[in-house]
């Protein structure tokens, strides 16, 4: 089982102070903590993907190229990549070099984003999200797959002879995760494809999560990808943690009153009856969280919000230390001990989707050539003429 | 022990925006469930009432719209709603219109929770000058979410509750009893299938990726 974090990268002011941090220091804020989680044991660290104030993080790759050089263990990932307003081009492009970068240290989570004028500002119809998450995510992974891919669909140009570079690590794309609240379409697309499926969940009552996560099993199994609890299952989470539980719900409280996504609505009481907040004891952290597999099955990942409502960086790395500390040990020998044999304990890593693709023999070809470039330099009126290799140079 | 008794034939929620307690919409509103009640059992179908007084869900209902999901008692209210065979809405007028609080219930409603399903429509207000607000604004909003909106409407105002039963034809009780004739043949036709599951609704991936 992994346990980690994902962060939306919100800047919001913190209530206890009054002070905003700037969206550079939120940016550096964001590196800090994801060092620290991999500093502290944790296994995942995830960022969103925005486009809009209050949020800092929009481009998820960059942030990841980096922290893949200076972290040693921590898986990097995505929460989510939104697979709807960006080129499906730039995005196999993308990632198969953070894939590249990081030794395969990656995986990355598609969702549609859920602001909606995100989609004009990229020149696409939020009334097309669900198609565009269908087509382009289509396109992606032929992209990855196939050394040259001629393609045509409804919501981007046509390609003709296009060679995605580099090409994915050892031949075998990243493992891809769908993350949907409340579309079963896009349950239907990870289970139709054998990929993993993440529902955010924090800000739902687990009934919701649940009906979702079945469903996805039973579709997992219908495909024919094995019995639906061996589906590959990601949850997200929030919490707040204080040794003293009655401190936890002090210090919290200001933040949970003030925040835009909490903030003037149910109490944090009824809040946490209702959905998977919990704030409180590294124990009752672990009772409330052992339970969700009583509601969603055995499952691979998850994913805690620790980085937002305008907690202070300093504030976010204690509650990372308690969480790698005093919480995640306990819950991993839980649900380890809990876990029947056949269910996978991990979301298949990049060693294990390379040996599995080897003994299938459907791993592609891991590079692509690089004598000959008809292309760099020339004119339009110059590709009339067959190609010359060096044209460009003047040799 | 007592001999299980069996189940009714249907189901009727009772909604009751008012305000105050006592309300006289509560009272507009229990009168045309049992008038409904009384017809459907002319009609041989037993039927049982449930009375959700929103104002006890007021809190509740703006939490709903803050946070995007229902919870607690009015998330079961919800699902109570969606099911039942018929509905009664009663609401008091204000400022020309239904209440802020029946709106804020209307619009945490899945949109398609009450596609077809038979409702009556009853309000209160100070003078009989009101009465047409039913018919402009109560009735345009339930009509928005495709439910069955029986033909009358029942509009009390302050007086007609002081007027005597014996003055029948156009007074209170007997557009109670017409409003609820017509709401219990609506009911006795159609029993309620249940909300779509939209599980069951998903088509496979090979037709949504070949609808493309």
């Amino acid at each position: 089982m992994q346990f980690g974090i994902f962060t939306v990268g919100d800047v919001t002011t913190d209530p206890t102070t009054g002070r905003t941090p700037d969206d550079t220091e939120r940016v550096r804020s964001m590196l800090t903590i994801a060092k620290h989680a991999d500093e502290a044991g944790l296994d995942v660290f995830a960022t969103g993907e925005h486009h809009n104030p209050p949020f800092v993080p929009s481009s998820p790759t960059t942030m990841l190229g980096y922290l893949a050089g200076v972290t040693k263990n921590i898986v990097l990932s995505t929460s989510t990549t939104l697979i709807t307003t960006n080129d499906p081009v730039r995005l196999a492009e993308e990632y198969a070099m953070l894939q590249v970068i990081s030794g395969g240290r990656m995986d990355l989570m598609m969702g549609r984003g859920n602001t909606g004028p995100v989609y004009p500002w990229f020149g696409q119809d939020i009334r097309n999200g669900i198609p565009l998450a269908i087509e382009n995510y289509a396109l992606l992974r032929r992209l990855w797959t196939e050394d040259v891919v001629d393609w045509e669909g409804k919501f981007r140009t046509p390609l003709q002879g296009f060679t995605s570079t580099p090409r994915p690590l050892d031949g075998v794309p990243p493992f891809v995760w769908h993350g949907s609240i409340r579309s079963p379409e896009i349950a239907e697309q990870a289970a139709y494809y054998g990929d993993g499926f993440f529902h955010n969940n924090i800000f739902w009552p687990i009934s919701h999560t649940k009906q979702m996560v079945q469903f996805y099993r039973q579709r997992w199994e219908h495909h024919g990808h094995g019995p639906a609890d061996t589906a590959i299952v990601g949850l997200g989470g929030q919490v707040f943690l204080r040794k003293d539980s009655q401190k936890a719900w002090d210090e919290f409280r200001p933040y949970f009153d003030n925040a835009p996504v909490y903030g003037h609505g149910p109490s944090m009481e009824d809040f946490t009856r209702e959905t998977p907040l919990t704030v409180g004891s590294p124990q009752q952290v672990i009772d409330r969280y052992a339970a969700m597999r009583e509601h969603v099955g055995d499952y691979q990942r998850q994913l805690f919000l620790m980085d937002h409502a305008g907690l202070p960086l300093k504030t976010v790395l204690e509650q990372i230390d308690l969480l790698a500390g005093e919480v995640v040990p306990v819950l991993r020998k839980e649900m380890e001990a809990a876990r029947p044999a056949h269910v996978p304990a991990n979301p298949p890593s990049h060693a294990e989707r390379v040996a599995a693709a080897r003994a299938a023999g459907t791993e592609g070809a891991a590079h692509v050539g690089g004598t000959e470039d008809r292309w760099t330099g020339r004119t339009a009126e110059d590709d009339q003429q067959p190609a010359n290799a060096g044209a460009a140079f003047g040799l | 022990m007592t001999a299980s008794t069996p189940a009714p034939d249907r189901r009727l929620v009772v909604v009751s925006a008012g305000l105050s307690k006592p309300s006289s919409t509560r009272l507009l509103a229990d009168r045309l469930g049992e008038a409904t009640v009384r017809e459907l059992q002319g009609l041989g179908v037993s039927a049982e009432v449930e009375t959700v007084e929103l104002r006890d869900h007021a809190h509740a209902v703006v939490d709903t719209m803050l946070t995007g999901f229902p919870t607690g008692e009015l998330a079961e209210v919800l699902e109570r709603l969606a099911a039942a065979d018929g509905i009664v809405v009663a609401t008091p007028l204000f400022t020309t219109t239904y209440s802020g609080l029946l709106k804020s219930f209307v619009d945490i409603l899945d949109k398609d929770s009450l596609t077809g399903t038979p409702v009556l429509l009853g309000a209160t207000g100070g003078t009989a000058r009101h009465s047409l607000a039913l018919e402009y604004s109560l009735r345009p909003l339930f009509t928005y979410l495709r439910a069955d909106v029986t033909t009358t409407s029942v509009f009390a105002a302050t007086d007609d509750w002081a007027a005597a039963e014996a003055d029948a034809g156009g007074g209170l009780p007997a557009r109670i009893a017409r409003a609820g004739r017509e709401l219990a043949e609506k009911v006795a036709l159609r029993k309620n299938s249940g909300p779509a599951d939209p599980f069951a609704a998903t088509p496979d991936f090979t037709a949504l990726l070949g609808g493309l």
